[in-house]
């Protein structure tokens, strides 16, 4: 059996990131991807836009994922393709995997792991659409596949339903490549793509965008005819009487991504309702089994590619430094009311990673947001934002403070302020929390 | 009761514009009401009056039933053909009738409308082999049933089709069951069906999961589950190995009858001289008698819709689980939660009468009236689970039994009818019984004998995901496409799906192909995996991508080629333009 010390489960830009970092640290490392080629999904997102933050550069997809990929090949970072893991378990102090492809069965053993599986979207089961079951209803990324990777438009006449990056990204390829889109239907009041992707996608193109809208049937027993679109009230319920039938030969879902954890979930990893990802600490480690890492978007889904490579990174680095005898102490990171969600969700106070990459978002749109994070009752940082959206996820490094010990208390909250009153309301809002 | 009784019982009861008749020995209802209910309500309120069976021709106002959907495809490619056996319809019934048949060294055809065998109501349940107590002692049904289900223990192993046999539980939480206990066991007992009476606690050793407020449960240990479409297709090439036709994308359109004699069948491509036809239509098989005009009996479509949960969930259910509900009137058996044999929980089905046959949309409140009835049977189960849902007709007649019975008025036809639940577990004792009348009318015309070569067994496409790990080696060191994961959810390789593709009933579509393997039947519902498996079917059998569907008629996948797709970059290169 053949012996690692650190496994990346994907060749995506999170596992790309990781393996190099790992190798890089002088760790013999495995990368294994399912696919035939390195690059995840990268590899059919050929609009540009990609590595702004971390090039300063708008790269395509495959442009981004290329810089990684010649790293990866220049390094000799070991890369299995087209090769499966079908179970995965530990194995004293080190984790056993079985493998799959073309050459057989085969296993390997490995101290750590890296899990860099990415995201699948939500199909139109999962957001519940009812009708018939024609061909023509797809996911963005299928879509997307269709139409960069093999050349082929999967339909002429096209609604989109749920305003995600992906489907506002396509509703443009679609429309270059000459279909007609009849719009961008969202059943939220408050469109859920980067604000860049609105303009450049839909403004510029004359799409239009419908919110508090939602397709409610699909009809055609072969392939698509019409949809059936209702107006939807706050609680995301359709509106009787509202319902309109506009034709259609295609129906684009882009209603929401979901981590791919089934690998996490067979070795028992603790998961995060909100992130759907498993809880981790700040060196992305399972807060629940030592040497399990995850990054990129099986940890949670990112906005833009530049933070899944650094997540990949911070992964990798800890999977290759990590002993079973490593110390550990947990805290958990306490969020506000407003708070999706924050990753880590843990510190571990022994860990000598004393430098926090935090992630975060929040539940509903906030103006004049504050971004204050206190240990016990001291404020150790705080962050202004014009606004706040849950569709951009936001990044915040810090430094743990020295004093921190195994019973802090960290916590984390947000708050709108008004300007004029911007004192006072803060202060009350402290007193809350300390209420509380 | 005589035809004018009746017809006064549902002027009364039902509408003053039906008139009632008699046909042969049916009776034929006509007229107009308002609603489909009264439709219904006059067909039940007419069935077993003294009448052999209902024709229930009443309309409803203002409501334009469509015809019966069918293949686009013309052509003369059965132009004068001639069998000794015409089955029509492949679903379980026709496909397991043309399995036993083809022990006979006969010419036998099968024709489907659809491009794949079992696509309407065979692929559209839950899949459950039920033991047979609940039709009612003496009818077809409980015949065909009890010894159906016994059947499949050898018929599993010769069409090597996986098939569980871990039994049923039926949980109650009133003590109104003690009253009706004593009618179990007599039923039971007449049925010749096996019972169990389990308190709450030995009824959490079978399923631990189980939750809610429980007095007991009756245990019937018989029940078992299959997969309804791999059972289908299993007999369909069975039936294809040992010799048989099978005529896809063809439609049966009229039937020329002449002195009680089926002279001609007439198709889409073109017209077929059978010397008996078998007439498996599903929910269609009273406009197929009608065509013979020997129609008896109506269908009438009750709906019903299911729902699948997340493999992820599968370990918190081993068997089937429902809870007894006291209601006379109900026709389903209520439903409840399903492990299926590939590992998921499937909740339902519901039961409405509603009037299209081929109507398979869901609606939002069939599949929350499901899952608010089921899901909370068993810990750990939540809507979040649900990976898809789909809805089903079943080809119900008015005096919900089956008909298995040749005709009396057209001597070289057979109807197989009204095969709704418990028709998955009735089937391999139905087809035996078919052979049987069939070889009988054949035999008014031609000498029959049996095949000396007829082989019982088939062997399905590996199951590679639940291979050992050696033996798994060993497939993948013979055929490295094994090893090629193409379904990520499901774990299938590109082997199979090859293997899918030319099978003795070749699968040509995605679902096809879904069906045979379960690629794309996962919690990303193919989202990953279609255009990989496009790929595999456009190399395997050179089909244009374009020409690539998802079912039968005009479901293609794929509109036209980008402005800059490969094939046309090259088109140009070679033109010398740039």
């Amino acid at each position: 059996m053949k012996s690692y010390d650190v496994v990346v489960l994907g060749a995506g830009p999170a596992g790309l990131a990781a393996a190099i970092t790992s190798n890089e640290n002088g760790s013999k490392t495995l990368v294994i991807e399912r696919e035939n080629k390195p690059g995840g999904i990268l590899k059919q997102c050929i609009h540009d836009g990609f590595g702004v933050v971390r090039f300063g550069q708008r790269l395509s997809g495959p442009e981004y994922a290329y810089k990684f990929i010649k790293e990866a090949k220049e390094k000799n970072v070991e890369m299995s393709f087209s090769s499966f893991v079908t179970k995965i378990k530990k194995s004293g102090e080190k984790f056993e995997l079985e493998l799959v492809n073309s050459m057989g069965m085969e296993k390997v053993k490995t101290k750590s792991i890296v899990l860099a599986t990415g995201c699948r979207e939500r199909t139109a089961k999962q957001v519940f659409i009812h009708g018939s079951r024609p061909a023509g209803v797809y996911t963005a990324g299928t879509a997307q596949y269709f139409t960069n990777i093999m050349g082929y438009l999967p339909g002429k006449e096209c609604a989109v339903l749920g305003s995600g990056d992906i489907g506002l990204i396509m509703a443009r390829r679609l429309t270059l490549e000459g279909a007609k889109v009849i719009g961008v239907y969202e059943a939220k009041p408050e469109p859920s793509g980067l604000k860049r992707n609105l303009i450049q996608c839909l403004d510029d193109y004359s799409i239009p965008l419908y919110l508090s809208h939602t397709i409610t049937k699909i009809f055609g027993d072969e392939r698509v005819e019409a949809v059936e679109i209702s107006e939807v009230d706050k609680g995301m319920k359709p509106i009787k009487g509202t319902e309109k039938i506009v034709k259609c030969d295609t129906v684009i879902l882009s209603v929401g991504l979901i981590p791919e954890n089934e690998v996490a979930e067979s070795l028992g990893l603790k998961m995060d309702p909100s992130t759907k990802g498993p809880l981790v600490d700040q060196d992305l480690m399972s807060v629940n089994m030592g040497g399990v890492f995850s990054c990129g978007n099986s940890l949670h889904v990112n906005d833009l590619v530049d933070y899944v490579s650094e997540s990949g990174e911070i992964a990798g680095l800890g999977a290759s430094r990590y002993t079973p005898v490593r110390k550990t102490h947990l805290i958990p990171l306490n969020k506000g009311k407003n708070l999706l969600y924050l990753v880590p969700q843990m510190i571990n106070v022994k860990s000598k990673n004393k430098k926090v990459i935090l992630y975060f978002r929040v539940k509903s749109t906030t103006k004049n947001a504050e971004f204050m994070a206190k240990l016990g009752n001291r404020e150790i940082l705080k962050r202004r934002y014009l606004y706040l959206r849950p569709a951009e996820m936001k990044r915040i490094v810090f430094d743990l403070p020295s004093d921190l010990s195994d019973d802090s208390e960290l916590s984390f909250e947000v708050w709108e302020v008004n300007r004029e009153r911007d004192h006072m309301h803060s202060v009350s809002q402290r007193m809350r929390v300390k209420n509380r | 009761m005589r035809v004018e009784k009746i017809e006064s019982l549902l002027r009364k009861k039902v509408s003053k514009n039906i008139v009632c008749s008699e046909f042969h020995s049916s009776i034929v209802l006509e007229g107009e009401v308002d609603k489909w209910d009264d439709v219904i309500r006059a067909g039940k309120l007419a069935a077993d009056k003294g009448y052999k069976g209902v024709v229930n021709r009443i309309r409803v106002k203002g409501l334009e039933i469509p015809k019966m959907k069918s293949p686009t495809v013309r052509d003369g490619s059965l132009e004068g053909k001639k069998f000794d056996v015409l089955i029509i319809g492949g679903g379980i019934i026709g496909c397991s009738i043309a399995r036993e048949i083809s022990k006979w060294d006969i010419s036998i055809a099968l024709v489907d409308k659809e491009e794949d065998v079992g696509t309407h109501t065979s692929s559209r349940n839950d899949g459950v082999v039920h033991p047979g107590i609940v039709p009612p002692p003496g009818s077809k049904k409980a015949f065909y049933n009890v010894r159906g289900n016994k059947m499949y223990t050898r018929i599993s192993k010769e069409l090597d089709i996986k098939f569980n046999r871990k039994g049923s539980l039926v949980l109650y939480d009133s003590v109104y069951i003690k009253m009706i206990k004593p009618l179990i066991i007599r039923r039971a007992r007449r049925n010749g069906v096996k019972v169990h009476f389990l308190n709450v606690e030995q009824a959490k050793e079978i399923e631990p999961n189980i939750t809610g407020e429980i007095r007991g449960a009756f245990f019937l240990p018989d029940t078992g589950v299959l997969s309804p479409y791999k059972t289908t297709i299993a007999y369909a090439e069975n039936a294809a190995q040992n010799g048989v036709k099978f005529f896809l994308e063809t439609v049966v359109k009229s039937m020329e009858v002449r002195n009680g004699k089926i002279i001609s069948v007439d198709t889409n491509r073109g017209k077929i001289y059978p010397k008996v036809v078998i007439n498996a239509a599903g929910n269609f098989a009273d406009e197929v008698a009608n065509m013979a005009g020997d129609q008896f009996f109506t269908i009438h479509p009750r709906k019903g819709e299911e729902v699948i949960l997340d493999k992820k969930k599968g370990w918190l259910l081993n068997s089937i689980v429902s809870k007894l509900t006291i209601n006379r009137r109900s026709n389903t058996k209520g439903g409840g939660l399903i492990k299926t044999v590939d590992g998921n929980i499937l909740i339902g089905p519901n039961a409405y009468e509603q009037p299209y046959k081929e109507d398979y949309t869901t609606t939002p409140k069939g599949v929350d009236e499901v899952l608010n009835k089921h899901l909370h049977t068993i810990k750990g189960l939540s809507k979040n689970d649900v990976i898809t849902y789909f809805a089903g007709t079943r080809a119900a007649t008015y005096e919900e039994d089956f008909i298995v019975e040749k005709s009396e008025y057209v001597q070289n036809l057979i109807h197989v009818a009204g095969i709704q639940s418990p028709g998955i577990a009735s089937a391999p004792a139905i087809a035996e019984d078919v052979e049987k009348m069939a070889v009988k009318v054949l035999r008014n015309y031609m000498l029959v004998k049996k095949k000396s070569n007829w082989n019982p067994t088939r062997k399905g496409i590996p199951l590679v995901n639940s291979l050992p790990y050696e033996e798994r080696k060993r497939l993948i060191a013979q055929n490295p496409d094994y090893g090629v994961i193409i379904c990520r959810c499901e774990e299938i390789s590109k082997g199979e799906i090859i293997d899918a593709i030319h099978s003795a009933i070749p699968a040509k579509s995605l679902d096809s192909i879904k069906r045979r393997v379960g690629a794309g039947m996962g919690r990303c519902q193919g989202g990953f995996c279609t255009p990989l498996i496009m790929k595999i079917i456009h190399e395997e059998s050179g089909m244009n991508m374009l020409k690539i569907r998802k079912k039968g008629g005009e479901s293609y996948i794929l509109r036209e080629e980008t402005k800059n797709s490969l094939r046309r970059i090259k088109a140009k290169e070679k033109s010398g333009e740039r």
